[in-house]
């Protein structure tokens, strides 16, 4: 999407969304949230445009893009998987999934495949534990997860270009 | 019990707005119109309806205390920031039926006289938090939210603010922060959130099983509501079991139903074998229980009394394979990397905590360790600026208690006593 287009998708965004609220910054998450959807991650520019957007400085911008687990701020696979290593997933296997994890995907965690396809993440509990050991797969809850499971579902999401 | 609060819950196919009104849906609305605010403050005071998202502040007392001379706008947070490991209530709860909660924030706000809410979704729901925001249109379109609502005079806005992710966040004020797009630190107690919130604002958070409670009290009263609960305990629960049990999940169960029931009742008890080494009543951030409490009945007060926090309410059990070290080691690096980083004690003390439980599950430790730890949660708990610390610190310092002949032995003979265990086959 060229930036110029993008720009009124996000005015628009912007007249729609905070109504309930007196200030602009309240739209800082959420416009992260939209051009995250849109190009996977936030780049330097994609930090200016939201200071531009809220009327917040860069580093106001960018102190909350990093302070945000589920912003990223380094480019992540098309797909993403979250694997939960909270205690009722770590008692339950998670630490055993998260090293199988590297060797499935074939890189370490939080790196993206060579293809673009797959990023494997560690993550805080997902609300998931009457399903461990869990794992968000694009954003959808999956679980209980044995090693079968993940290398078939890794290996089918790290194929796709 | 009949269930109250997931009569309709379906996470596949949740109810639409026709079908959850014609099961009943938004008949709360009328019965709260008929009566002055003040009277639905006194019917939730009445039922002693404690709230359900971990600090058990009684919620009538808490809607009082806002008071009804509080300038306007004036806003009500859902608190639906659900990150406690071992919790997945309020999960259930927003993928199973956003339409119940809907209902539960128009009533709860026309009781706080408040025009504005909020729900507060965390990102790793932003899936049901979707729905929901679909599910508030659907409302919106049908005349329940906004202008004069039923012809009652009272308008409404709701809006679901999706989390960028962070434990945080789910604390009351850093949640403030977050919706008004600053940096999510807690902010001081004073003033209070119910005088000066969300922009300045009167404003008042309560956890989204607290608010879909007060709908069925009010349709049903307060006499009612006290008597769904046992052993002293008023109303039912949304209790969660996980960890070493054999079927985990989800329980709606009169408040003060013991452990044991909730354990090896509903849950399916431990695998063939096992015996129960302990468990946290109700979160992460609540003291470790041990067999002898199974029969303590799962409140706010009996359990405090017996040495724990009630917190959410989920149980998350460990066996006699599972190491506590381990599982206290995982807990108190979850609370490292949760910290919001704004005060010393807790942004350094934490990771400090974490490294001196890797050393001695490591097999490194040594003899004066288990003191200094026990010093540094002294320190770290009263010290920190927000609640976060000291309840980072309580399965720690109950662990130590609990456990520690064997923290002892990871000690003295520098290898962990479960990994013989496990080896003979668990």
């Amino acid at each position: 999407m060229n930036t110029k287009h993008n720009r009124q998708d996000l005015h628009s965004f912007l007249s729609q969304h905070p109504s309930i609220h007196p200030e602009r910054r309240a739209a800082a998450v959420p416009i992260m949230q939209a051009l995250q959807k849109e190009r996977g991650y936030l780049n330097d520019a994609a930090i200016e445009e939201v200071a531009h957007l809220t009327g917040l400085s860069t580093t106001e911008v960018e102190e909350l893009a990093t302070f945000y687990t589920l912003i990223y701020r380094y480019p992540v696979g098309r797909h993403v998987v979250q694997i939960c290593d909270s205690v009722c997933c770590s008692i339950r296997g998670a630490d055993e999934l998260l090293v199988a994890a590297e060797k499935y995907s074939g890189v370490p965690l939080g790196a993206v495949t060579p293809n673009g396809a797959l990023s494997v993440l560690p993550s805080i509990c997902l609300g998931l534990c009457d399903r461990a050991p869990a794992a968000l797969v694009d954003g959808e809850g999956l679980g209980p997860l044995n090693k079968v499971g993940l290398e078939a579902l890794l290996r089918s999401l790290g194929e796709e270009d | 019990m009949e269930a109250v609060l997931t009569r309709h819950l379906d996470p596949t196919a949740p109810l639409g707005l026709p079908a959850y009104q014609a099961n009943g849906g938004y008949r709360s609305l009328t019965a709260a119109f008929d009566l002055k605010p003040e009277a639905l403050i006194k019917i939730v005071e009445d039922a002693n309806l404690r709230g359900r998202g971990g600090a058990g502040f009684p919620c009538g007392l808490k809607w009082r205390l806002r008071g009804t001379d509080a300038p306007r706008p004036r806003y009500l947070i859902c608190n639906l920031d659900e990150s406690e490991p071992g919790t997945f209530k309020d999960r259930h709860l927003l993928y199973g039926g956003p339409h119940q909660i809907i209902e539960a924030i128009i009533v709860s706000a026309y009781a706080l006289q408040a025009e504005r809410s909020i729900i507060f979704v965390r990102g790793e729901y932003a899936k049901g938090g979707n729905s929901l925001s679909r599910a508030i249109k659907e409302a919106e379109t049908a005349g329940l939210i906004g202008s004069n609502i039923g012809g009652s005079g009272f308008d409404l806005q709701i809006e679901v603010h999706i989390s960028g992710g962070r434990y945080i966040c789910g604390e009351e004020t850093a949640q403030i922060n977050a919706i008004e797009g600053r940096r999510p630190n807690p902010r001081p107690k004073i003033p209070r959130p119910s005088v000066k919130g969300l922009w300045g604002q009167p404003t008042t958070s309560n956890n989204v099983e607290t608010l879909v409670n007060v709908p069925h009290i009010l349709l049903n009263g307060a006499d009612w509501f006290r008597n769904l609960g046992v052993n002293g305990g008023c109303g039912s629960k949304l209790f969660c079991v996980s960890g070493k049990v054999q079927h985990p999940g989800l329980f709606e169960l009169p408040i003060g139903t013991t452990a044991r029931e909730l354990i090896f009742e509903h849950a399916g008890g431990l695998a063939k074998g096992r015996d129960l080494l302990g468990f946290i009543p109700g979160g992460a951030s609540t003291a470790f229980l041990l067999p002898k409490h199974l029969d303590v009945p799962m409140d706010f007060d009996p359990i405090a009394k017996a040495g724990s926090r009630f917190g959410t309410g989920c149980i998350i059990v460990f066996d006699d394979v599972t190491c506590p070290l381990q599982a206290t080691l995982n807990l108190i690096r979850f609370f490292a990397r949760e910290s919001c980083g704004f005060c010393t004690p807790c942004r350094d003390g934490l990771p400090y905590l974490a490294q001196i439980l890797t050393t001695i599950a490591a097999g490194q430790g040594q003899a004066n360790d288990l003191s200094l730890l026990e010093e540094l949660c002294a320190m770290i708990g009263p010290q920190s600026f927000c609640a976060f610390a000291p309840g980072a610190v309580m399965p720690l310092v109950s662990s130590l208690q609990c456990f520690r002949e064997h923290y002892e032995r990871h000690i003295t003979t520098g290898h962990c006593p479960f990994d013989t265990v496990n080896k003979k086959g668990a």
